[in-house]
């Protein structure tokens, strides 16, 4: 720059000298001017490159993922679903990916030919119904969901054009209707419709769905709390004993006593969740939770135990089971009548009726309400499974009432419901809502309220551990694990009579009896009377030594140690020294 | 003075481009390599998952069962089958002094000795 003045200085020729007043003026000091405009350029400069600095970084700081977005453009149209293990880390429901087929009308050249040359390859596609959509104006429309990846092979070989694939997740059930009712199914778009699967979109998965993420398998896998070997195990036996007892139906469940942890449930007649399409079949609904029964003798137990709770009896109280127990027109029998003055634990083993009844008018209907719905008995159970049922429970609710559904007639509630309440009264007293998910025992203590004293729950267990010994319930007794358990037999009402010939038949157990940790409760509907149960359908003769094989089963499963020789109830459980029942048996 | 400085920066400015470019062109290869790996990893995980679903199949316990009634002459277990871990005996004295290098010389060792030994009637001084 200096070097141009020096040489403009001494002469400056004359069109130069022309051009320059003409732009500026004649007196304008032509340096200051361009001292202000080189700053004006350099603060310009750099401005920009500062803008273009802080992008740079930026840039470097969130890279910006378009390269990953567009790989994963052409599949992942269903979205994925995480993986469903049970508690042991076994597959129950995965996700896996199968080529769908769908076709662009549009692109089409020849619908016919397309048509011809699809139905050769996949036979099972309707003809008439794939030329109307390939005839279609649409500009997508899907042919086949999920076909085989050699037909794919096939079909992309035959270079029709406008026909294209998609890769969609799938879902797979590799263990089919072992654990159907529990899990429930998906539909086409892999939705979660049922069981497990819709309390899974419940918990924001849909909403992932909906936003259009979710389509990657990179999602935490869902623990269960089911056990797949004791849930099959339990599955086979049910079906073993639906088939040899004739009954309609049959259905089990088994719950950790402590946690509320479900380990197994079964219903059958279930379904195959592959094909959820049987799942609509009225027969195959899941009895656990969906269906609600008159559970009979099984309730005592709740009965007998708001007495204990209650103080005003005890074990040695008696009740006179001489008579039937009259009631306006109705007359309570009972089935194994003894004619005589019971006891508490006389009344429980030999399931009396009439006892039952007379403990639970001692009380009054006030205080039997009370204690039901405090053992949540009366209430609507909801679990993470969307089925449930409501509890039928009389509108008005007499002494009639109080005196039936003592033992178990006219309260009909889902049988989840039921064991809620049994686990509360061995458990030390601790009602804890069952759950189908993992959970820890400080966890279920957390949720859980006392319900009943633990003195009381320990008289329960001897109760339960007695009824094996001497009750009905000696056929499960399975050597080794100390089973206590308590028999149920009830009357279906069938035209508003209860019919003598059409019988639900439950059972729950606990094992072992001294420290409870697992419960049981089967039930069989309907179940036939056999030549070698001597004529009878009661629930001794069938549901018992059911649960006696389950047991036999699971326990080793359920890591139960094998006990032997252990003293009878009176004594491990009640403490020695208390031997006043025993005594008088 | 000043033309050399210029010309440094114009060839300063010219290897500033081509390295610019240089590290955009291996940065598009690599973006290309990882959108690659990535498909790659989402192929594999799809195979595992499949084979994962086909394993699970197998591994039924219903399967299992009705093969291991045809196949088999095993019986489900019984209580009076399991033994308790205290009822387990000692556990005899090693034969051979443990660690020794060669157990097999030592063995022959033993037998070769004059005072017969066996796992039962250990020596006096090795008795506990």
């Amino acid at each position: 720059m200096s070097s141009t003045a020096r040489a403009e200085a001494p002469a400056e020729p004359w069109r130069r000298r022309l051009v320059r007043v003409l732009l500026y003026g004649r007196n304008a000091d032509r340096g200051a001017k361009a001292r202000g405009r080189v700053g004006l350029a350099i603060a310009a400069f750099a401005t920009v490159y500062a803008v273009i600095a802080l992008r740079l970084v930026l840039f470097a700081v969130a890279p910006d993922n378009h390269v990953a977005r567009r790989t994963g453009s052409q599949d992942a149209v269903a979205t994925a679903r995480p993986d469903i293990l049970d508690r042991n880390g076994e597959i129950l429901a995965t996700d896996v990916r199968m080529p769908s087929l769908f076709g662009e009308p549009r692109r089409l050249i020849d619908v016919d030919e397309a048509a011809e040359l699809l139905t050769a390859e996949l036979p099972d596609l309707d003809a008439g119904e794939l030329r109307e959509r390939l005839g279609s104006k649409r500009g997508f429309v899907w042919l086949k969901r999920e076909i085989k990846p050699q037909q794919q092979q096939e079909i992309h070989r035959l270079g029709i054009p406008g026909i294209g694939f998609l890769s969609e997740n799938k879902r797979v059930y590799p263990n089919g209707a072992e654990v159907s009712h529990l899990i429930g199914h998906v539909n086409i778009d892999n939705q979660g419709i049922a069981g497990m699967e819709k309390w899974l979109d419940g918990q924001g998965l849909a909403d992932l769905h909906r936003a259009g993420f979710a389509s990657d398998r990179q999602q935490k896998p869902i623990e269960l709390a089911v056990d797949l070997r004791v849930q099959h195990a339990l599955r086979d036996e049910l079906i073993a004993a639906a088939e040899k007892f004739k009954a309609k139906a049959a259905a089990g469940v088994v719950v950790d006593v402590n946690t509320g942890e479900i380990i197994a449930m079964v219903s059958v007649p279930d379904y195959d969740p592959n094909n959820p399409r049987q799942a609509n079949d009225p027969t195959r609904i899941n009895r656990m939770t969906t269906g609600v029964f008159e559970l009979g003798s099984t309730f005592k137990a709740l009965t007998i135990a708001m007495a204990l709770d209650s103080g005003k009896v005890t074990l040695s109280s008696a009740f006179d089971a001489r008579m039937p127990l009259r009631y306006g027109r109705f007359a309570i029998h009972d089935y194994h009548a003894q004619n005589r003055v019971l006891s508490v634990p006389e009344i429980f083993t030999y399931s009396s009726n009439i006892g039952t009844a007379r403990i639970a008018l001692t009380l009054g209907v006030e205080h039997h309400k009370w204690f039901l719905r405090k053992m949540g008995q009366l209430d609507r159970l909801r679990t993470e499974l969307p089925e449930s049922a409501e509890p039928i429970v009389p509108k008005r609710w007499g002494e009639l009432n109080t005196v039936t559904i003592a033992f178990g007639h006219g309260l009909s509630v889902a049988p989840l419901q039921a064991v809620m309440g049994i686990n509360a009264l061995v458990n030390g007293g601790y009602l804890i809502p069952p759950t189908f998910l993992r959970r820890s025992a400080e966890e279920a203590r957390a949720l859980a309220t006392q319900v009943v004293k633990p003195e009381t729950s320990e008289k329960m267990r001897y109760l339960l551990r007695l009824n094996a010994e001497k009750g009905t319930a000696t056929k499960a007794d399975v050597k080794g694990y100390y089973v206590g358990g308590k028999t149920g037999t009830s009357e279906k009402v069938v035209n508003g009579r209860y019919a003598h010939n059409r019988l639900l038949n439950t059972f729950t157990a606990i094992l072992p009896a001294d420290k409870p940790r697992y419960q049981l409760l089967l039930i069989l509907d309907e179940p036939q009377p056999l030549k070698e149960t001597f004529g009878y359908a009661t629930s001794g003769w069938n549901a018992v030594p059911t649960a006696g094989k389950v047991i036999a089963r699971i326990a080793p499963l359920l890591g139960i140690e094998p006990r032997f020789d252990l003293p009878p109830a009176d004594r491990l459980i009640l403490g020695k020294g208390q031997g006043t029942v025993a005594s008088n048996q | 003075m000043l033309r050399l400085l210029n010309l440094a920066l114009i060839g300063a400015l010219v290897l500033a481009a081509a390295w610019v470019y240089e590290i955009k062109y291996s940065s598009t290869l690599q973006a290309e390599a990882v959108a690659r790996l990535r498909a790659e990893i989402r192929r594999e995980r799809d195979a595992i998952a499949a084979l994962r679903a086909e394993w699970a199949q197998l591994d039924n316990p219903d399967r299992i069962q009705i093969l291991a009634q045809r196949h088999l002459t095993l019986k489900p277990i019984d209580a009076t089958q399991f033994d308790p871990l205290d009822h387990l005996p000692e556990r005899p004295i090693d034969i051979v002094p443990p660690g020794s290098a060669d157990p097999i010389g030592a063995l022959i060792e033993t037998m070769v000795d004059p005072e017969v030994m066996t796992g039962s009637v250990p020596a006096r001084e090795e008795r506990p």
